[in-house]
């Protein structure tokens, strides 16, 4: 049985509701009062967040021009802190050393942990143990890892050197050769960092819809043919997110060349944050330092934003 | 029984709600304000004059940390307008500018010896030379002590607290199995290479090392530097220009490389931090170093070394040389402190850090809290006054001296000939980090050429030596 509808036309038309003056400022005030509470309960975040965080970005900026001893007022120096930048021989060399780590944590460091990831998918036993040993650099802090790696990588007592020594290797210089000194720094931050986005790949992995990997199998496709033409696609966005922030994150390395080496030998590690650092607590000039980080931001921010227009459609294809 | 509340009551609640939440807010935001406020010192309502005094021992030394609350006790009961606080913070760059500016910074600091000149560059620590002239004992005051923190324009910007000449620590156990006197340890650089090789040849050791990171390879390079007769620095007109390439300091790089590369007596490690190398040599890992006096204090309480290891020579001199480098600690005030605090520091400064050096009570106090916590008591250390009054002084000390003084008679014997060189006046840390780079590289890479590395130091170091001399 069908509903008995009302043909339109018989409808009566719906005259429209009055445009006076006070009907509006009334929705007004409504519509006002329907943000005030909303925009209340975000204000002590976006006050904490502001203090903590935009507010010292501002100073940096403003810093970056001036010069000061933290004791008088501050005067401005216009572009002087940029060009002391300009005229340092050791930035050339920072930059270049904070590129070649960046480069290499990408080769080294990118493809291992989704290659441990798709691994511990395939497991059919011990993948939570196997996840639980993967993450534990993880929950190590920073600087007790790196101190342990400096141990790893000692000369004379290291565990490196003490187990190739065994099996007739070495003894290998590691961090006591420029040639090979930042390797060395990109293997221990690969081994810190990979934990997370292990965890992170796993996830992805598990949003795969297991259909497609059946319906792969029965048309005869190979594990191989499987990851490419099923897994990647499939993880596609979450690989460019964490490619982004991976090359953000390796930018700004400090611990690992700070810890190990503070920038040696000859200068092969010193990255721009270490540089950062020395402006500011070795040489107390903290307009350079600021100087040099808002140019690091500034570049940061440029790469991310061509990285995201180049890969815009990649993600979604 | 909600449908029945009139829609006001809910509107009022609401009311409550958002202003609750306002409130909040407001209450988050005073409350985080709040912390960045504070009383920053400075006369009270009450008329007294509050400092704060960094320096205070940490919990580990308690008989010498309870000398120290009691001196602070004895000091506010001697000057009645005069309120104390201490802190046992320790001195760290890193922290030192971000707490100033915060106004959270001690009145009254102590300093290693490679700070003041920074320090006061970035106007950063003030002037005491008013307040210096009116203390007891001033005229008695040895120039020297205080040179560390005396600007060029000859103002005193603080007062010495512990100072001594930096020497050449070795290990007398090694020197014995290496077939070695300990009793007269290497007097030259030629005599130190001989002495390096023997002990990696017989114990496998290494058999002198070298500091070279965190600024520390420049800081050892210009002690040997000055012991090869040489400075750092060289007046050109009227500025500072590097002297890099005079001649000792290559000569110096060219004995570390033939060590590191024919003898193969420098081991393997050549990326060492004080703390490293400390570490290592209590270990009995290193025959040889530079190093402070001071380091016997860790090598006993830190590292648990043996006292009847551990030897002292003065610092080893070669061609024309007769110098070595000053270390230490100053005690400075804060530019933040206003007149009143700025005389007040200085009172306690005098009364704490300066007594022990003129009055033979005070010294044998303190050499007593010391002793009762195993800290190292007698060490040779320079004094700040005149004979007359210091004799006395160490007299009283050495009553109490739980050192191996013997094992510390070579320095003795050795810095009493020598001339003590400050820090290089001009952009010291940038010249200490310029020549770490030198010194890692003609210590890892065969092929290095000291003349050239130095060259290139040279070359980096101008665009700092302009700037710093700029301002």
């Amino acid at each position: 049985m069908s509903t008995p509808t009302i043909p339109r036309e018989s409808l009566p038309a719906v005259a429209p509701a009055p445009v006076g003056k006070r009907p509006l400022r009334v929705n007004r005030l409504r519509a006002g009062s329907r943000h005030i509470a909303p925009a209340l309960f975000l204000l002590p975040t976006v006050l904490v967040f502001g203090l903590f965080s935009w507010w010292p970005i501002i100073r940096s900026l403003v810093l970056s021009f001036q010069q000061t001893n933290l004791v008088e007022p501050a005067t401005w120096v216009g572009l002087r802190n940029y060009q002391t930048l300009l005229d340092d021989p050791l930035l050339g060399k920072a930059v270049w050393n904070t590129v070649v780590f960046t480069g290499l944590a990408l080769l080294i460091g990118f493809p291992l942990p989704l290659f441990l990831a798709v691994l511990m998918s395939e497991l059919r036993r011990g993948g939570g143990l196997m996840r639980v040993l993967v993450y534990l650099p993880v929950a190590v802090p920073p600087v007790v890892a790196v101190l342990m790696w400096k141990w790893f990588y000692d000369p004379d007592t290291g565990l490196f050197n003490e187990v190739l020594g065994k099996v007739g290797l070495g003894p290998y210089p590691w961090l006591q050769s420029a040639d090979t000194a930042m390797t060395s720094l990109v293997v221990e931050a690969t081994w810190a960092g990979a934990g997370g986005a292990v965890l992170i790949y796993l996830a992805a992995l598990a949003s795969v819809p297991t259909e497609l990997y059946e319906a792969a199998e029965l048309d005869g496709a190979s594990v191989r043919r499987r990851l490419w033409h099923v897994t990647l696609p499939h993880m596609r966005s979450i690989l460019l997110i964490m490619m982004l922030l991976q090359v953000i994150n390796t930018f700004q390395v400090f611990t690992e060349p700070f810890v190990l080496t503070d920038g040696g030998p000859e200068d092969s590690t010193v990255t721009v944050l270490l540089l950062i650092y020395r402006y500011a607590f070795v040489g107390g000039d903290y307009g350079s330092a600021a100087a040099l980080s808002v140019s690091l931001a500034a570049v940061l921010a440029v790469l991310s934003a061509i990285y995201l227009r180049l890969t815009r459609t990649w993600g979604t294809k | 029984m909600a449908e029945s509340v009139p829609v006001s009551t809910h509107r009022r609640r609401r009311r409550r709600a958002v202003a609750g939440a306002g409130a909040l807010a407001l209450a988050l935001v005073a409350g985080t304000a709040g912390c960045s406020s504070g009383e920053s010192g400075g006369a009270g309502s009450s008329g007294k004059t509050t400092i704060t005094v960094a320096g205070m021992p940490a919990t580990t030394a308690p008989k010498t940390r309870q000398q120290f609350l009691d001196a602070v006790a004895a000091f506010e009961k001697a000057n009645p307008n005069i309120k104390l606080k201490p802190t046992d913070t320790q001195w760290d760059a890193r922290t030192f500018a971000a707490r100033l500016a915060g106004g959270s910074a001690e009145t009254v600091l102590t300093v290693p010896l490679t700070e003041p000149p920074g320090l006061i560059a970035r106007k950063q620590i003030i002037d005491l030379s008013a307040e210096v002239k009116s203390l007891p004992h001033s005229g008695d005051l040895d120039p020297r002590a205080l040179a560390p923190a005396t600007a060029a324009d000859g103002k005193v910007h603080g007062l010495p607290v512990t100072e001594y000449a930096l020497g050449l620590v070795y290990n007398r156990d090694l020197f014995t199995k290496a077939g070695l006197d300990p009793d007269k340890p290497p007097a030259t650089w030629d005599e130190v290479r001989t002495a390096a090789k023997k002990i990696s040849d017989t114990s496998g050791a290494t058999g002198y090392t070298q500091m070279t990171v965190k600024n520390t390879g420049g800081w050892i390079l210009t002690a040997m530097t000055y012991a090869y007769g040489g400075s750092m620095e060289k007046k050109v007109g009227d500025k500072y220009a590097p002297s890099l390439l005079d001649g000792p300091a290559e000569n110096a790089l060219r004995q570390l490389s033939a060590m590191r590369w024919q003898d193969d007596s420098m081991g393997n490690n050549h990326l060492r931090t004080q703390q490293d190398a400390e570490r290592d040599f209590a270990a009995g890992k290193i025959g040889m170093m530079i190093s402070t006096v001071n380091s016997y204090n860790r090598y006993i309480t830190q590292y648990s070394g043996k006292p009847a290891d551990f030897g002292m020579a003065a610092l080893p001199q070669q061609n024309a040389g007769r110098s070595t480098l000053l270390g230490g600690l100053m005690a400075v005030v804060s530019a933040k402190a206003t007149p009143a605090q700025r005389a007040a520091a200085v009172k306690w400064i005098d009364y704490f850090y300066l007594k022990p050096a003129y009055d033979p009570a005070a010294a044998e106090e303190l050499a007593l809290a010391q002793a009762a916590d195993k800290l190292a008591v007698g060490l040779p250390t320079l004094p700040f006054y005149s004979a007359a009054v210091s004799d006395p002084v160490n007299a009283a000390i050495n009553k109490h001296a739980n050192i191996p003084a013997a094992n510390f008679a070579p320095y003795v014997t050795g810095v009493g000939k020598l001339d003590y060189q400050v820090e290089p006046p001009v952009a010291a840390q940038d010249l200490y980090g310029a020549l770490d780079t030198v010194v890692q590289a003609v210590l890892t890479r065969k092929d290095a050429d000291p003349h050239d590395e130095l060259a290139k130091a040279a070359d980096r170091l101008g665009p700092a030596f302009e700037k710093a001399q700029a301002q």
